[in-house]
């Protein structure tokens, strides 16, 4: 796969699936989804949403906002099921606080991925112009969230790798979209 | 209607049903319903209806009851959007609307007085929206309204609480909250 060649949807998904697949105690039952994908459209992502849309294992919800995503998610990880959510870095800065409250002081597994939308594929994230950009990675640092960065198809192990990392720290983890998925 | 009598009424009527209750519910109700399957919305300002949505579409079988406050729902008014989109059958909104901030010092909400939250939550998609001016019709209609397929927004003209957050501090951290519901939902309670 060439540096730039984008990361098929349906790849994600199924990284999505073998993360909550990895944290289920037994499959799901009686018309129950093997777990649900909490969304407020990203552009870096539109293709994975776009896949999701007609996925018989999984459920997506639109939402209006990604502090109801985020709250949302703690509903359903109450209530037992698996749950991730993707949304792009400015929703990420605009629902901290839920995040915060939620996931560090709830204890709530929250796992997102998150857009990095134009971001310049030849730079590092942090050598980026774009506060939207270069911040985001120190936005969770500053909040002692573990995130990753998803390139090309090697990473996709990032994916459940995260997800199972965000239920063993009872907390956030983000896995950052650095390129369109196609 | 003062709440803590509202608050009686509902967890008189609530059968095995969650609830998430957010600000000036919060003292009243860990001292009434102490051991009810609840989990409360404290610190992310406005989540309660969006956290109640998760629990129902996690557990349809069993009726959420999310105990929510006018300012509060204005701080995440989107989610009436998403709730209805969701469509939640199990799930009953409980607007308190007593035009204020009251936690934070009772300040005016935005259009207080003049907001319509149940004719908002109708058009915005919810199954059946009403409102409600006395405890005597509450306690009538409790049984429909926590029966009746969802979601439901009924909303209720109440007086200021006795407590709040602030006036009455304590109960459970948020934590420990979140892992004895996740427990007892998962020991099939």
């Amino acid at each position: 796969m060439s540096e730039n060649e984008r990361i098929p949807a349906a790849l994600i998904v199924e990284a999505l699936k073998a993360a909550f697949r990895g944290q289920r105690k037994a499959p799901p039952v009686d018309g129950e989804p093997l777990g649900w994908v909490l969304s407020v459209p990203d552009t870096h992502q539109r293709s994975v949403i776009a896949e999701l849309e007609g996925d018989a294992d999984l459920r997506l919800l639109t939402c209006s906002t990604e502090d109801e995503a985020n709250a949302i998610a703690a509903g359903l990880y109450i209530g037992g099921a698996e749950v991730a959510l993707m949304i792009q870095h400015a929703g990420l800065y605009a629902s901290v606080n839920t995040m915060r409250g939620v996931g560090l002081d709830g204890g709530v597994p929250l796992f997102a991925l998150v857009g990095l939308l134009s971001r310049e594929p030849e730079l590092e994230p942090a050598e980026s112009p774009r506060s939207m950009v270069r911040f985001a990675g120190p936005l969770m640092d500053t909040f002692e969230v573990p995130h990753a960065l998803l390139e090309t198809r090697n990473d996709l192990g990032l994916i459940p790798e995260y997800y199972a990392l965000s239920r063993e720290r009872s907390g956030p983890a983000v896995v950052f979209v650095g390129r369109e998925t196609g | 209607m003062r709440p803590e009598d509202v608050l009686r009424a509902i967890n008189e009527a609530r059968g095995d049903a969650l609830v998430v209750p957010t600000m000036t519910a919060v003292p009243e109700w860990r001292t009434i319903a102490p051991d009810a399957p609840s989990v409360a919305c404290i610190g992310f300002m406005g989540g309660a209806s969006s956290l109640g949505l998760g629990l129902a579409l996690a557990q349809p079988e069993r009726r959420v009851i999310v105990l929510d406050g006018d300012g509060s729902l204005l701080m995440q008014l989107g989610s009436l959007a998403t709730v209805a989109g969701a469509a939640p059958a199990n799930y009953t909104h409980v607007l308190f609307a007593n035009g204020v901030y009251q936690t934070s010092g009772s300040q005016a909400i935005p259009g207080a007085g003049a907001v319509d939250f149940a004719g908002m939550a109708e058009a915005a998609g919810y199954a059946f929206t009403t409102r409600i001016d006395t405890l005597e019709e509450l306690r009538i209609r409790l049984p429909e309204l926590l029966s009746v397929k969802g979601p439901v927004l009924v909303e209720l003209a109440v007086q200021e609480a006795e407590l709040t957050p602030m006036t009455a501090p304590g109960g459970d951290p948020l934590r420990v909250q979140v892992e004895r519901l996740r427990g007892r939902l998962a020991d099939g309670d």
